[in-house]
Parts: C-alpha cells; sequence; structure tokens
C-alpha cells in the first residue's frame, strides 16, 4: 500500500511587519511546516507503522528552500519525497488551487497511491480546498476535515469522523483510493528523534519539473489576482462580569442564550 | 572555512528547542524547587528519541559528533540546565565503552541508553579526590575471575538513580608513574555492597541527581574492566576534551537562556513612562550580554568542530571551557540585574540561570586548573 501525504511550507509573519504592496517584504516571513500538514504525516506513519508494507509518499510544491521543511516529515518517518518546482512556478505571482490540483494530479498519476492524506488547510493562504479539489481531479473518493480514522486495508475502506459545523460529526466510510484531508488533533505529532533526522539526510528527495510531470508552464496561469493586502482592524470587545459566581454565572448564561449558543 | 551549520544541523537544534520548549519550560521551576529527578521527562525524551545522541548508530544511537552534542546541550540548557543535564547525562561515560569496550560490553552498556531502559554514569572524584584525580584511592583487587571493588565516589552525577557507572579505580598501586596502575571498571547499582546517597541542597542544577557512591567489598566479573588494566586514567583523560566542550555548550545554553529573557523582560517592563530597553544602561548590557554569550559560542564550536575532526585540542578546550563557564555566570549575573527585583524571586527563569551558572565553573575541571592547562599548554611545560 502506498500512502501519499502532502506538505507544503507556510509562511509566518513575525509580530511587526511591513506590506509592500500586494505581498509582505521577505525580510519579516519566517517558513515552516504547515501546521495540518503535520498531522497528515504523523497519520501516515502511523499507517505504515501499524500496517505491513506500506509505503509513504511526501510530495510538496516548492522552492529548494522547502526541501529543510520536507526533510521534517522524512526525519519522522516518511519513506521519501517529491519537490515538484519550475523556473515558471517561480515567477508565478500565486499558485492558486487549481494550480496546485494540476501540480498534485500530476504527481498522483506518476505515484499510484491508495491514500493520499492532506491537511485541511494551508496556514497562510488558507484555501482550504486542495484537497478535495485534488480528489475531484483525479476520481478518487474524498472525505474533509478528518478527525478520526480507521483504515480496512484488506477491504479497501477508510472509516473516517469528519468535523462538520456546529459540532457536528459525521461517521461514513470511503473507498480507497481516497484523498482524505486531516484535522488538527487527529493525533498527536511526535518530534523528530534524532535518529531519524540522521536517516532522513539520506532519503531521496526527487525533484521534479513540469517537464518531468508532463505539463506545461500555463499550469500557473490563474484567474485569481491579488489586488490588496492590508492587516485587518482588530477591536476586541470582552465583558468581566464581577461578583459572586451565584451573580456572574446568570449573567453567563442570559449572553450565552442571547448568542444563541444555549437553551 | 565555512561557518554555516549544515540543514541538519539546523533541523537538530530546532527540534530539540522545540521538545525543551513543550515538554521542559512548564515544569522545569517545579522540579528545581522540589529538587527531585526528571523521570516523566527522561521517558518523554525516550519516546522523542533524544537520548543518546553520540552513541553509535549500531547500538541504537544516531552517532552524532561533538558539534551536534554541542547543539542539543546548547538548546536544553538554555531552557534549564538541570533537566538539561538530566537528559544529556544519562550516556555519562559511555565514551569509554564506546572508545575501549569489547562489542558484548557495547551491547550491555550502550544499547539501553537510547531507548531510556538504562542510564548510566561516570564516577571518578572522591571525596578527597577533586582536581587532582591522579590521587584516586578507591581499590579494586582480583579475587578469582571478579573484581573486588572498596571505596567512596563523590558528586556522581545520576548516582542515585543510575544503572551502573564507569568507575575510575586503582588496580595496580605498585605501577611506576603517577599516571599508571589504574583502571576503569563497570559497576552496576544492583550489586551487594552498593550504595548510594543522594545529595541534596545543591545551589544549582537541582532536577539533576547527584550522589555520593559507598562501595563496600563489591563483586563484579572481571569482563567488566574496560580496556586495558592499569590504563584507566589514561583512557579518562583522553576524553577530557570531549567532556570540557561539553560543560562550554552548556555555558553557552546558560548565557543564551538568560540573555534571551532578559532582552524580552527589558522590552515588557516599563518605567518612567517607556519599557526600560529604551535606557542605555540596559541596552548596553544586553549588547555585551548577546556579544560574549555569541563569542563563548563560537570558541565552543570550534572547539566542538575540531574534536569531530579528530585533532587533540587540549588548550582550545579549556579555553572555551573557562570562557563558557565565566560568560554563563556574567550573563545570568546581568540578566538577574536587568529583572531588578522580580529577578529575584523564581517567578522568572534567571534566578533559576543564575544558580544553575555557577558549576559549570566547578565540574570537569575547575576554571583555575583550566586556566593551568592553557597556561600550561602556552609555555610548552607537558603535564
Amino acid at each position: 500500500m502506498k500512502v501519499l501525504v502532502t506538505v507544503k511550507e507556510v509562511a509566518a509573519v513575525e509580530d511587526e511587519f511591513e506590506i509592500d504592496g500586494t505581498a509582505i517584504d521577505e525580510a519579516y516571513l519566517e517558513y515552516d511546516l504547515n501546521e495540518w500538514d503535520d498531522y497528515a504525516i504523523e497519520e501516515g506513519v502511523q499507517i505504515s507503522e501499524s500496517e505491513d508494507d506500506v509505503e509513504v509518499v511526501s510530495v510538496t510544491i516548492g522552492p529548494e528552500r522547502s526541501e529543510e521543511t520536507i526533510r521534517m516529515a522524512l526525519a519522522k518517518g516518511a519513506d521519501r519525497a517529491v519537490r515538484v518546482w519550475d523556473d515558471s512556478l517561480e515567477d508565478a505571482e500565486m499558485l492558486d488551487v487549481e494550480a496546485k490540483t494540476n501540480l498534485l494530479a500530476a504527481v498522483v498519476e506518476e505515484e499510484e497511491p491508495d491514500l493520499v492524506l492532506s491537511g485541511v488547510q494551508a496556514d497562510d493562504d488558507g484555501f482550504g480546498a486542495t484537497g478535495v479539489s485534488l480528489a475531484d481531479e483525479v476520481g478518487f473518493e474524498w472525505a474533509a476535515v478528518v478527525n478520526d480514522l480507521e483504515l480496512d486495508v484488506e477491504g479497501g475502506v477508510a472509516s473516517v469522523r469528519r468535523e462538520l459545523e456546529g459540532g457536528v460529526e459525521e461517521l461514513t466510510d470511503v473507498d480507497l483510493p481516497a484523498v482524505l484531508t486531516i484535522q488538527t488533533g487527529i493525533n498527536e505529532p511526535r518530534y523528530a528523534s534524532l535518529r531519524g533526522i540522521r536517516q532522513a539526510q539520506r532519503k531521496e528527495i526527487k525533484p521534479m519539473t513540469l517537464d518531468d510531470l508532463g505539463l506545461s508552464a500555463d499550469v500557473a496561469e490563474s484567474d485569481l489576482e491579488i489586488v490588496d493586502m492590508y492587516e485587518p482592524e482588530t477591536e476586541s470587545d470582552a465583558t468581566l462580569f464581577e461578583g459572586s459566581p451565584d451573580e456572574t454565572a446568570g449573567q453567563l448564561a442570559e449572553v450565552l442564550r442571547d448568542g444563541g449558543v444555549g437553551q | 572555512m565555512d561557518f554555516a551549520l549544515s540543514d541538519e544541523q539546523k533541523q537538530i537544534k530546532e527540534e530539540v528547542a522545540r521538545f525543551a520548549e513543550n515538554e521542559i519550560e512548564p515544569v522545569a521551576q517545579e522540579y528545581d524547587v522540589e529538587e527531585k529527578y526528571p523521570w516523566e521527562i527522561i521517558d518523554k525524551a525516550a519516546d522523542a528519541g533524544l537520548l543518546g545522541a553520540h552513541i553509535p548508530f549500531e547500538y541504537g544511537g544516531a552517532d552524532y559528533g561533538n558539534l551536534e552534542s554541542a547543539l542539543i546541550t546548547e538548546e536544553l540548557f538554555a531552557v534549564d540546565p538541570g533537566i538539561g543535564l538530566s537528559l544529556t547525562s544519562t550516556s555519562f561515560g559511555a565514551d569509554a565503552i564506546m572508545e575501549f569496550g569489547t562489542e558484548d560490553q557495547k551491547e550491555r552498556f550502550l544499547e539501553p541508553i537510547p531507548t531510556g531502559d538504562a542510564i548510566m554514569g561516570a564516577a571518578i572524584s572522591e571525596p578527597d579526590t577533586g582536581s587532582d584525580v591522579s590521587s584516586v584511592s578507591t581499590q579494586a583487587e582480583k579475587d578469582g575471575d571478579e573484581w573486588v571493588i572498596n571505596g567512596n565516589k563523590m558528586w556522581i552525577t545520576n548516582g542515585s538513580i543510575g544503572d551502573y557507572y564507569v568507575v575510575l579505580c586503582e588496580t595496580d598501586p605498585d605501577a611506576e608513574g603517577r599516571y599508571n596502575g589504574f583502571s576503569q571498571i563497570v559497576v552496576e547499582s544492583d550489586r551487594d555492597g552498593f550504595e548510594a546517597d543522594k545529595i541534596t541542597g545543591k545551589l544549582g542544577i537541582r532536577a539533576s541527581d547527584t550522589a555520593e557512591l559507598m562501595l563496600n567489598d563489591v563483586r563484579v566479573p572481571e569482563e567488566n574492566l574496560i580496556g586495558n588494566r592499569g590504563m584507566g586514567f589514561l583512557q579518562q583523560m583522553q576524553f577530557f576534551d570531549e567532556t570540557r566542550t561539553a560543560v562550554a555548550a552548556q555555558g553557552v545554553g546558560i548565557a543564551k537562556g538568560a540573555s534571551e529573557a532578559a532582552l524580552s523582560y527589558a522590552q515588557e517592563r516599563e518605567q518612567f513612562d517607556r519599557p526600560i530597553s529604551d535606557f542605555q544602561a540596559i541596552q548596553h548590557k544586553l549588547a555585551d550580554m548577546h556579544t560574549r554569550t555569541e563569542a563563548a559560542r563560537m570558541l565552543t564550536y570550534k572547539a566542538a568542530w575540531n574534536v569531530d575532526q579528530g585533532e587533540d585540542i587540549t588548550q582550545l578546550a579549556s579555553m572555551a571551557k573557562e570562557f563558557g563557564s565565566r560568560v554563563a555566570v556574567d550573563v545570568a549575573n546581568e540578566a538577574v540585574q536587568i529583572h531588578g527585583g522580580a529577578g529575584f524571586v523564581n517567578d522568572f527563569p534567571v534566578e533559576r540561570f543564575y544558580r544553575d551558572a555557577k558549576i559549570t565553573q566547578i565540574y570537569e575541571g575547575t576554571t583555575e586548573i583550566q586556566k593551568n592547562i592553557i597556561a600550561r599548554e602556552l609555555l610548552g611545560k607537558g603535564y
């Protein structure tokens, strides 16, 4: 069985930063593994530890710098990695969901995984759509926002619990091959062991260009355009109830009732 | 010349720092106040695969060198020296087994370390043997196929919680020459006649276990002898470059933790309607603390890198150890000063750093001994 885990190196801004046109100046950015993807990696590695003959392949779209991030996936137990990048992607202002879908779909065609795990969303651009869009493109079954997963490898079925709005959860079975978008909290991501970090240096990170994937440069073309970038105004509206618990509990209940939370 | 850490080294630093911040920082004060061994953190570190960094790959370790070990030590000590030492010391004494041990000894004594199944130690100092290591009086006599060991060992890290110790004993009192006649023998803590007394009331590194060992007719099989009989002192001496570089890294870690804590406090604390970091008196302190920390770090990395190249670096290791520990003490002192009254109580970590820093000027050869060594090397005076 082969599990493909899609990971993304996301940008995080420092507390103080400056916006330059429609982008944030590089000097204020730090790059790290997307939080949701850390859970997806852990889920993939746990599958490989509990089932026989499971290969975990990690894939990312990103420049050479992102190898440091994908190397952490290898240190935590992924067997090998694929990194997709190309000069023409470098020039693109942004890679939208469609572009990522097409790039990842080409990797899926190449790797033919039984299961694709992706994070629910990315911490930076936060589209929250790539996983499901990929499933649609490659014709896999899918389940989004998965916070529990039981895998029946022989039966080819993933029994998942999905998080829906308003605290509602759905239990459902998904036939493999499938794409599951993984929610935080599904597991407890491990630390990369020292031995794992050491071993990861010798694991393969295969670079793939658009040519390698049989794609042309127009894959990066987007109907979306970033027209503005600004910091949202923040305001805080806190009500402090003072007094004994007897008095304040009633006041709190009233606020919750008015807000539609309690009955 | 290459001053950059490799990606791999950066990853080690990041992951160890993440562990320290998530798992150690929240409990550091508790273990310090209660002076108790951090079993819970040891278990977590074992699960995370962070123990026994320098144990060879075939025995379950990561086979990392002195530079990587220095990075790990720095990150752990920057958060808490007491728990940091508890984690880095579970393999104390392993160097001798790695270098001089038999295959059987390596399997028995090295393999359980990275998994956290055993904790070991090195027992050199005695009540009357500190800086003058060649005055070791613990005796080991051969009786049939066993060694019978008698004597007391003092200030032994992991002494009351460990599973076995590499003990420096006198085996051949009649040997000629000051440094001959000593041997390294592994003594397990469950042998009859082995007793350990935990030493309490320490100024700092209070989470780390320190004990006096009392060995009364302790019998161990002859195959517990490490390397060659009579060569123990000289075998031990070979690792001073490593151990002194490691203490230098501890000093760098403490200085890093203290200087960063001071920087962030100075930006938060307001007096006269502005953060105290606006005052030049504080700015100059911060500049000096960070500069000296960086200088100690470079000296330490250089020493560690050279040890990894197989160089004999007696003088450099002593320079790194002496300077690194002095910077730790000075920077922690200034960090408390910047915190003012808040630094005098244990609400902030600088109070702990201030107390923890002092030991780095004392163990693994005092500051005075390091200066003797540096001068001796400069003047070409040999031993």
